[in-house]
């Protein structure tokens, strides 16, 4: 089977628009794709903080009021929910867990990481800026 | 026979053990400062529609350094350490070690400016 | 009229004649209960006896039949013809390995990595048969019982883009059977097997597409293996640096 002397076999490799074929790959493309907005917006908020170590407090903060910090913020957000929406779905998928004879399911995780996203969210704030 | 020799990759599983922890915060806590950074602050939104500002920076909030460590180091990590994967897959896979090489020096630097800046607020109570 | 025909675009190619691969079509008659192996098997048998391609079972559990079908990977003995859009059908060869012939493709990548996991009990010592079988509980065969299903039709192959991109990656059932092994009680190759699988082009390529899970025919989800696995991988890694003498 492994003779291939003879004749000569079709190599095929993916080109790199193999993630346009069909809609799973292209979702997979947009859910990995997140990840640039959120390690930019990480870049962006310690370059806001060097302008507080290099100034005052004020430049960081007319830094977060700047259209286009606002604006990249904005669809950075976009980008971290829809990373925060398949991340729970994927916990889902890789940890079943079983009750009595059924297992969970993926969207069941997404639902109850969710509702956690929200619980933390308002802890956060809560112990930030209103206690 | 060919004899191949296999060697568990130690580090490699720690570094996805810390991008999956990376994964966590990016997605239990990035979205919560991004909010109050973004909206909440420059559109004067609830929490910050009164007199408050991200006080949490200043005021003596300790937690509030943390808090901004962990969140932006963690999601720094994440997102770096998958934007360099994602990028050998759209046709880059033999740059892979170079795009690792710049992906851990960002990571490196990143973290050890947010550090310094989060240490000197957290102990003189200002970072400039 | 056109009611009962369907055509079937099958890709031809002859490496002593042909460049590169080309699409033939055939015209075959339509059944509402047909499968495309059906389909095929009329044309070879009826229209056109070069046409090349493998089967055996026709049910779905020897895994020889694998072919992409309008751009998905799936059996050819398990795709009716009526689940598909309109009565143009497109078969090519299963994607990500070499075609040897028409629908033909090299499997010896897999082979080797089949081999490679070594998938059968691995005991420090085997016990003489008269001290009787290896018990298991129903629990502990829960753990695996799962990825012991795979027919090793490749299909999880065809459909990863990573194997597509990087033929060193261990890949989907190379792996869900490792693992299948390493989670089996009666096992105690751990040792073997983890070096194949914590290596660089074991689990580690990963990166969670989770289309292997998605045309499994068998339900074997050898992305959950993948993950669990790398799991396993990142709690040894760290338990090794904080115990470097310690146990495993």
């Amino acid at each position: 089977m492994g003779d291939t002397s003879r004749y000569p076999e079709l190599r095929r490799r993916l080109s790199p628009g193999w993630w346009t074929a069909n809609r799973h790959y292209a979702m997979y493309m947009v859910r990995e794709w997140t990840s640039l907005f959120v390690a930019v917006y990480s870049l962006i908020f310690i370059y806001g903080l060097s302008l507080w170590a290099t100034g005052s407090r004020a430049n960081f903060l007319n830094f977060l009021k700047n259209p286009a910090i606002v604006g990249f913020g904005l669809v950075a957000l976009v980008f971290t929910m829809y990373h925060a929406v398949t991340w729970f779905y994927l916990l889902g998928a890789i940890s079943p867990i079983k009750i009595g004879r059924s297992k969970t399911k993926p969207w069941q995780a997404l639902v109850l990481n969710l509702i956690l996203l929200v619980i933390v969210s308002y802890l956060a704030i809560w112990l930030l800026v209103l206690r | 026979m060919k004899v191949e020799t296999h060697k568990v990759a130690r580090l490699h599983a720690i570094l996805w053990g810390i991008f999956s922890l990376g994964g966590m915060i990016a997605a239990f806590l990035l979205p919560v400062l991004i909010y109050m950074t973004a909206i909440a602050y420059p559109f004067n939104l609830w929490p910050f529609n009164g007199t408050k500002d991200p006080s949490f920076l200043i005021t003596g909030h300790r937690l509030g350094a943390l808090f901004i460590f962990v969140t932006i180091a963690g999601s720094l990590f994440h997102g770096i350490f998958r934007f360099q994967s994602a990028l050998t897959e759209v046709g880059l896979l033999k740059y892979r070690r170079a795009l690792e090489a710049i992906g851990y020096f960002i990571i490196f630097v990143g973290i050890i400016v947010l550090a310094y800046y989060l240490a000197t607020w957290y102990l003189n109570g200002t970072i400039s | 009229m056109s009611q009962n025909i369907a055509t079937i675009r099958v890709t031809r190619y002859r490496p002593e004649k042909d460049s590169k691969p080309y699409f033939q079509e055939y015209k075959v008659p339509y059944r509402q209960d047909m499968v495309v192996l059906d389909a095929l098997n009329y044309i070879k048998a009826e229209i056109d006896g070069s046409l090349t391609y493998r089967w055996s079972c026709r049910m779905g559990v020897c895994g020889s039949c694998g072919a992409n079908i309008d751009g998905e990977p799936k059996l050819t003995c398990a795709s009716f013809l009526h689940d598909f859009k309109g009565r143009t059908i497109t078969v090519e060869p299963m994607a990500n390995f070499p075609i040897i012939k028409d629908l033909v493709v090299d499997m010896e990548d897999f082979m080797e990595k089949l081999v490679k996991i070594k998938p059968w009990i691995i005991r420090e010592k085997e016990t003489p048969p008269e001290q009787g079988e290896y018990k298991q509980s129903a629990q502990e065969l829960e753990r695996y019982s799962q990825f012991s299903s795979c027919i090793n039709c490749m299909l999880c192959y065809a459909a990863c883009p990573i194997y597509g991109l990087n033929e060193k990656f261990l890949g989907p059932a190379a792996t869900a059977l490792a693992y299948r092994y390493i989670e089996d009680s009666r096992d105690q190759g751990k040792d073997v097997r983890f070096p194949i699988v914590h290596e660089m082009e074991g689990v580690w390529e990963c990166t969670l597409v989770g289309e292997c899970s998605v045309v499994c025919p068998k339900g074997v989800d050898p992305m959950l293996a993948i993950q669990k696995a790398k799991i396993l991988g990142a709690t040894n890694a760290i338990k090794s640096l904080l115990m470097p003498r310690g146990g495993r």
